[in-house]
């Protein structure tokens, strides 16, 4: 049985082929081929059966993900796109929150609407709060509205009314309106991309979808008929932003589910590692060369958030971008990475990222023309990486070089040496780091200190040490396969698919005939879901989830609440939500009436059985000592210095120790230890917490 | 003192900043009124044992944040520290220690390491009701604008105190709600708290008040930089606001600025007298108001604490509508005290202007409260939030319906309606309501709001620039002025509204409100004609308003019509 985990980047597209027969993995990077992307994955196919003429017709099931959808919103590629909105709304998209987001920055702008005004047109039609038609569509004007806009070389058309999550029936009736008018319109209407409550957000993801989705349509449809001509017979299947995958006609309804494909892999594997090593709750820690993303796992059970956006004009600027509200992986990524530059700004404070000097110049000591110290620069001075291990540019690493960039932009103005400069960048960067975990532990209702961290990217084991001990957390577990640790995500993904709709019920009155209207928009929800996992999934046996998103009656932020099968309890469902509130907050109140603010169901098919590499025996390998800056001492001490094939399972390592790994260092401090699985990673486990 | 080397500091710093952001996180996660939950009408902040002002959370209201100082200074005044013990939560509102207003509610707690105290976490919560008369846009002393808190103990060593609480009960409407929003604010300051406690045994520290002194001293140190960039000088400003004192005549505020090196003196000497309109800003919001703009135009970067006000002196005249003594009304004070953003833009802008934006439509803040009854018995109050258009730039166009200074969100239309038996029919921009220049004034917008309800619904329309639009700058010319109305139930409107107005709608009537837009920067005759273009095709301008305001004709098609342009434009 052969499985397919393909990650479309923008530089390079990677696979990765898992024989389950024999356990064994091949990966193969090659170059993204941007004007059809498509080419790329075939090419890589055919790479990978270069040797088995055979190979390709084995496959059984390709998952994939790809930056198409993002990229196609940042570089505006998409259609031409128009939006079709009750009469009388036409700015809602541009309007948004009318909030700014930076409160001193009086220059700040907003993203570039993806529609612009002249193409956002309205609907004579009003449908009311609780779902009652208050003014019927005019067709008739629909009609001529398509028209019009087919004549100005709109190609797709989002359709997003007021309250239509509670009574879609304006918006399906106007796109049959428009498909009658105008035949090879692309529609999009808002109460099947998100029937949930409040207008911008609802407004501003159908925007998205209907703007790659000709986009994504025509490459899907070039990849099939590759694919096809190649002999590929497997099921071909989209990972989705809130993880779980599905096949490709879910994936051309809402392509808006795409946009985070790539990223989520990785914490699929976090999580899935973190169960593997017997954790409960996981923060997932990738630092690679430009951010570093967190996320934290309770349960087994991917945090989702409805406040993903695109398309930010600051890129870590929270609501300078445009809200995807569809399923999305809670995320955080702040612009700390191996590359990230570090300077001393106008309060004479050291500042790391979020500018990074990227693969090209790169850092100082990749010798690659890069002239601004960054991260990995500081690492070096401080002798946490071998100058002989890593020669991106076929020479060794330029310590001097890094140095004497780090006192000429940090150390020269703040009066310190090159260590002391290396050591404050890194202090720095990782107290921004930890902060970041804080405030997602705060978000989340969660103690990231509680959690063990699973550490990968490329700078990701070096830093985490750090970071763990500024959050408090004791545990780290840094997996092996870190370099496909994202596409091993891909291939241990169940295939699942979230449906969801607003139903504002109050759960003091959610007596006979209102539990019997939940119970209709489940069984609805849990038709649309179950549909959408059998096309990717086959026959394989599925699970379905019912949740509800529940807040106290006029309180905002809602809670996310698995409810009990079969019919709707509210007595149980409030006590379910008691519980949880509780458990995020610390309290809960008995005087206060719970509200459902939007039902959810999640269908899963069984997932793949976690593809666990065998140890291979320890190759001999010595250990070695190097002069390495300790934190704790402020001083330069001996470091063990070994390489992971030189390590037996259970063999401990006592820090301050290197441990050498393919395309990463993992550092451990002292007071900490580290030992070897016999399960494809390494546990650290800090005792003392020194800083 | 010890002298902390700045990568200590900054570590230390970050950290604070953090707690701040988490105490922030925590209030809005767990607030009940969409005040603070969704317009984000909060602040918190951390204080050292003296009560000086260390970090605020990233997302706050300048108001209140900038009167948080004074709150817990007035907290330890009253309460000196071995009066103090953990678990404490103190409580005002009193609107001359707080932001001038009974609905922002400070709430502080002391914070201990080992027995001693440390310092104090404080935030402060617009609530959705504090008692007094409804929607008393005309109340003409302060008894009729809520319950006022003096500085009181709202816990004492962990323990409710049941009295205050039951007072504050049976004062307010909507009850549930601001104790839910208090019970916000306390698990706010226990996030303080707990995050304090960790960062001192985490960096082997015994307290905050060294750290005070070094992050005011930069922040003071890069704000005096800033100003003495600017040429020393005088500049002279006035505006005119459409409330008018008792001899009839509108309301003029006035400021005299003077750069002298690294200082600069704002004196508002002829400043009119406070009135018996609920418009008075008390001194710490008038602080607060300058401040900001000031912080904004020069050094963005910098955070606000206690060193951002040493660069700065202010003379505001007491008893004027600046710095209105007891007991002026000031319920609706941001009608007033945004304008101080203005006059502060409008004397800086013949300094440098540069920096600054021409006048903007978001001042005064425009929020519609509604309150009444659906047809089942059951009672309502809403506000409706939306706002004008933001001042040109001189090098760009303005803003379009968007908040400032303060930071409110708009309301979700959909939310909104689910909450009242109101029917919004229409938000949308409004045409030529940006102010003409070369850069254009953000947009207005229009909303009208119908009545479902069987029974009267009361509502406090207010709003402002009813006179005269926000003017521009550097030959740009003023945005559209604003507007309240109600139509009736066919949708005819009645006259406008003089001034902000309490009123009522019945079933099949509306509100209309007309939100201004910004002001323009720059001669309109010297705007791009493509850029006009551009607004014409998406209905921003108008044909007639191409022609008559920028003098650029726009043929069919629309396109530029190029030979009548140069000719509009050579007269």
């Amino acid at each position: 049985m052969l499985r397919i985990g393909c990650d479309i980047g923008g530089t390079f597209t990677d696979f990765l082929l898992y024989d389950a027969a024999t356990g064994a993995f091949e990966t193969l990077k090659v170059p993204t081929t941007p004007d059809d992307p498509s080419r790329a994955v075939a090419e890589g196919l055919a790479r990978l059966g270069a040797g088995d003429p055979t190979l390709v017709g084995r496959i059984d099931t390709l998952i994939h993900g790809t930056t198409l959808v993002i990229n196609a919103v940042i570089e505006r590629k998409g259609a031409p796109t128009a939006l079709l909105a009750t009469a009388g709304f036409p700015d809602i998209l541009q309007m948004r929150r009318e909030i700014r987001y930076d409160i001193y920055d009086i220059r700040q702008t907003f993203p570039e609407p993806l529609v612009p005004r002249r193409w956002r047109r309205e609907a004579p039609e009003r449908v009311l709060a609780d779902g009652t038609a208050e003014t019927p569509l005019d067709e008739a004007a629909v009609a001529a509205t398509v028209r019009a806009l087919a004549d100005e070389g709109v190609t797709s058309l989002g359709v997003c009314f007021l309250h239509s999550y509670a009574n879609p029936a304006h918006e399906a009736r106007a796109r049959e309106v428009i498909r009658a008018a105008v035949p090879e319109m692309d529609v999009t209407i808002s109460s099947e991309v998100l029937p949930e409550i409040r207008e911008f957000e609802r407004t501003a993801t159908t925007a998205v979808n209907a703007y790659v989705r000709p986009v994504v349509k025509a490459y899907l449809a070039e990849l099939e008929d590759r694919l096809a001509a190649m002999g590929v017979k497997a099921a071909i299947t989209l990972m989705l932003s809130g993880g779980g995958i599905c096949g490709l006609a879910a994936g051309r309804q809402a392509p808006v589910r795409l946009v985070e494909s790539g990223p989520v892999g990785g914490v699929i594997a976090a999580a899935e590692l973190g169960a593997q090593a017997g954790a409960g709750e996981v923060l997932g820690f990738d630092m690679g060369g430009t951010t570093a993303k967190l996320c934290l796992i309770a349960g087994g059970r991917l945090p989702m958030t409805r406040e993903y956006e695109v398309d930010r004009v600051h890129r870590f600027k929270r609501g300078s971008g445009t809200p995807v509200a569809v399923p999305t992986v809670d995320l955080v990524e702040i612009g700390a990475g191996g590359g990230s530059i570090a300077s001393v700004g106008a309060m004479g404070l050291i500042s790391v990222g979020p500018h990074s000097a990227g693969a090209v110049p790169g850092p100082i000591c990749y010798g690659g023309g890069g002239t601004e110290p960054t991260v990995t620069d500081a690492d070096l001075v401080l002798g946490w990486l071998d100058p002989e291990a890593m020669k991106p540019n076929g020479v060794p690493l330029d310590r001097e070089g890094a140095a004497a960039g780090l006192v000429r932009e940090i150390g020269a103005p703040l009066g310190l040496d090159a260590v002391e400069a290396a050591a404050a960048v890194v202090a720095v960067v990782e107290e921004a780091m930890a902060g970041a975990a804080r405030m997602h532990g705060v978000e989340r209702g969660s103690d990231a200190g509680a959690a063990t961290m699973v550490a990968y990217g490329g700078a990701g084991p070096l830093h985490a040490d750090g970071v763990a001990r500024r959050i408090g957390a004791r545990h780290i577990l840094v997996p092996l396969a870190a370099g496909v640790f994202s596409a091993l995500g891909f291939l241990v993904s169940p295939v699942r698919y979230e449906a969801a709709k607003s139903r504002l019920t109050r759960l003091d009155r959610a007596d006979g005939p209102e539990s019997a209207a939940v119970d209709a928009v489940f069984a609805e929800l849990t038709a649309e879901a179950e549909a959408a996992v059998k096309s990717a999934a086959g026959d394989t046996p599925i699970t379905v989830e019912l949740l509800a998103d529940m807040a106290y009656h006029g309180q905002g932020h809602t809670l996310r609440v698995p409810l009990r099968e079969g019919p709707f309890d509210p007595a149980d469902a409030a006590r379910r939500f008691a519980k949880g509130y509780a458990d995020a907050y610390g309290y809960a109140y008995d005087d206060m009436v719970a509200q459902i603010v939007t039902l959810r169901v999640v269908a899963t098919a069984e997932t793949p059985a976690a593809p666990v590499a065998e140890p291979p025996a320890p190759d001999g390998g010595a250990r070695r000592e190097r002069m390495a800056y300790d934190p704790a001492d402020k001083a330069f001490v001996p470091h063990s210095v070994v390489s992971i094939p030189s390590l037996a399972a259970g063999e401990r390592v006592d820090g301050p120790a290197l441990i050498e790994a393919d395309g990463t260092t993992i550092r451990i401090g002292r007071g900490a230890f580290a030992t070897m699985s016999d399960a494809g990673y390494v546990r650290i486990t800090i005792e003392e917490m020194l800083l | 003192m010890s002298v902390i080397d700045p990568v200590t500091l900054q570590l230390r710093w970050s950290r604070l900043v953090n707690i701040a952001d988490q105490m922030a996180a925590t209030l809005v996660k767990t607030a009940f009124s969409l005040v603070v939950r969704d317009n984000h009408d909060y602040a918190c902040g951390l204080y050292d044992s003296h009560g000086r002002m260390l970090v605020q959370s990233n997302q706050c209201t300048p108001g209140q944040i900038g009167s948080t100082p004074t709150v817990v200074r007035e907290m330890l005044a009253e309460y000196p520290p071995e009066t103090l013990e953990p678990g404490d939560i103190l409580i005002a509102n009193d609107p001359w220690i707080g932001a001038g207003h009974a609905p922002d509610v400070f709430l502080a707690q002391p914070i201990f390491q080992g027995g001693k105290l440390v310092g104090f976490g404080c935030n402060c919560a617009h609530h959705i009701d504090f008692g007094g008369r409804l929607a008393a846009v005309d109340a003409r002393d302060v008894y009729e604008e809520g319950l006022i808190i003096p500085v009181s103990k709202l816990y004492r060593a962990g323990k409710p105190n049941d009295e205050l609480i039951r007072l504050i009960r049976r004062n307010v409407r909507e009850n549930e709600k601001v104790v839910g929003d208090l019970r916000a604010q306390i698990a706010s300051l226990h996030v303080a708290a707990e995050g304090v406690v960790e960062m001192l045994r985490q960096f082997g520290l015994d307290g905050l008040d060294d750290l005070t002194d070094a992050i005011c001293d930069r922040s003071e140190a890069a704000l005096r930089a800033a100003i003495a960039q600017l040429p020393d000088g005088e500049a002279e400003h006035s505006v005119r606001h459409e409330a008018r004192g008792p001899d009839g005549e509108n309301l003029m505020l006035r400021l005299k600025l003077k750069i002298a090196g690294d200082e600069a003196i704002l004196d508002f000497t002829g400043t009119a007298g406070q009135i018996e309109r609920p418009i008075n800003a008390v001194l710490n919001i008038t602080r607060a108001y300058v401040v900001f703009p000031f912080l904004a135009a020069l050094t963005p970067q910098t955070p606000m604490n206690d060193g951002c006000f040493r660069p700065l002196s202010l003379d505001v005249p007491e008893g004027s509508v600046l710095n209105s003594t007891f007991p002026a009304a000031g319920m609706y004070r941001s009608l007033l005290s945004y304008y101080t953003v203005e006059l502060v833009f409008g004397a800086l802008a013949k300094i440098a202007p540069e920096r600054v934006m021409a006048p903007s439509g978001t001042y005064p803040l425009w929020i519609e409260k509604f309150a009444g009854q659906f047809d089942g018995g059951e009672s309502f109050v809403s506000h409706y939030n939306a706002q004008g258009g933001q001042g040109a730039f001189h090098d760009r166009d303005g803003n379009s319906a968007v908040v400032f200074p303060g930071n409110v969100a708009n309301s979700s239309i959909e939310l909104f309606e689910a909450d009242t038996p109101l029917v919004v029919e229409k938000k949308r921009f409004r045409i030529d309501s940006g102010g003409p220049g070369r850069f254009r004034g953000g947009c207005g917008q229009e909303t009208m709001i119908r009545s479902r309800a069987d029974a009267p619904v009361t509502t406090a329309l207010s709003g402002g620039r009813f006179d005269t639009g926000p003017l521009g700058l550097g030959g740009g010319r003023q945005g559209a002025k604003g507007e309240i109305r109600t139509a009736d139930a066919a949708g005819a409107e009645r006259e406008p509204f003089p001034r902000p107005t309490r009123t009522s709608i019945t079933r099949g009537e509306r509100a209309v409100l007309r939100q201004p837009g910004g002001g323009g920067f720059g001669d309109p005759f010297a705007r791009d004609p493509a850029a006009v273009l551009a607004d014409v095709r998406d209905g921003l301008v108008s044909v007639e308003g191409a022609a008559r305001d920028y003098g650029v004709a726009i043929a069919p098609g629309p396109e530029v019509d190029q030979a009548a342009t140069a000719a509009l434009r050579a007269c």
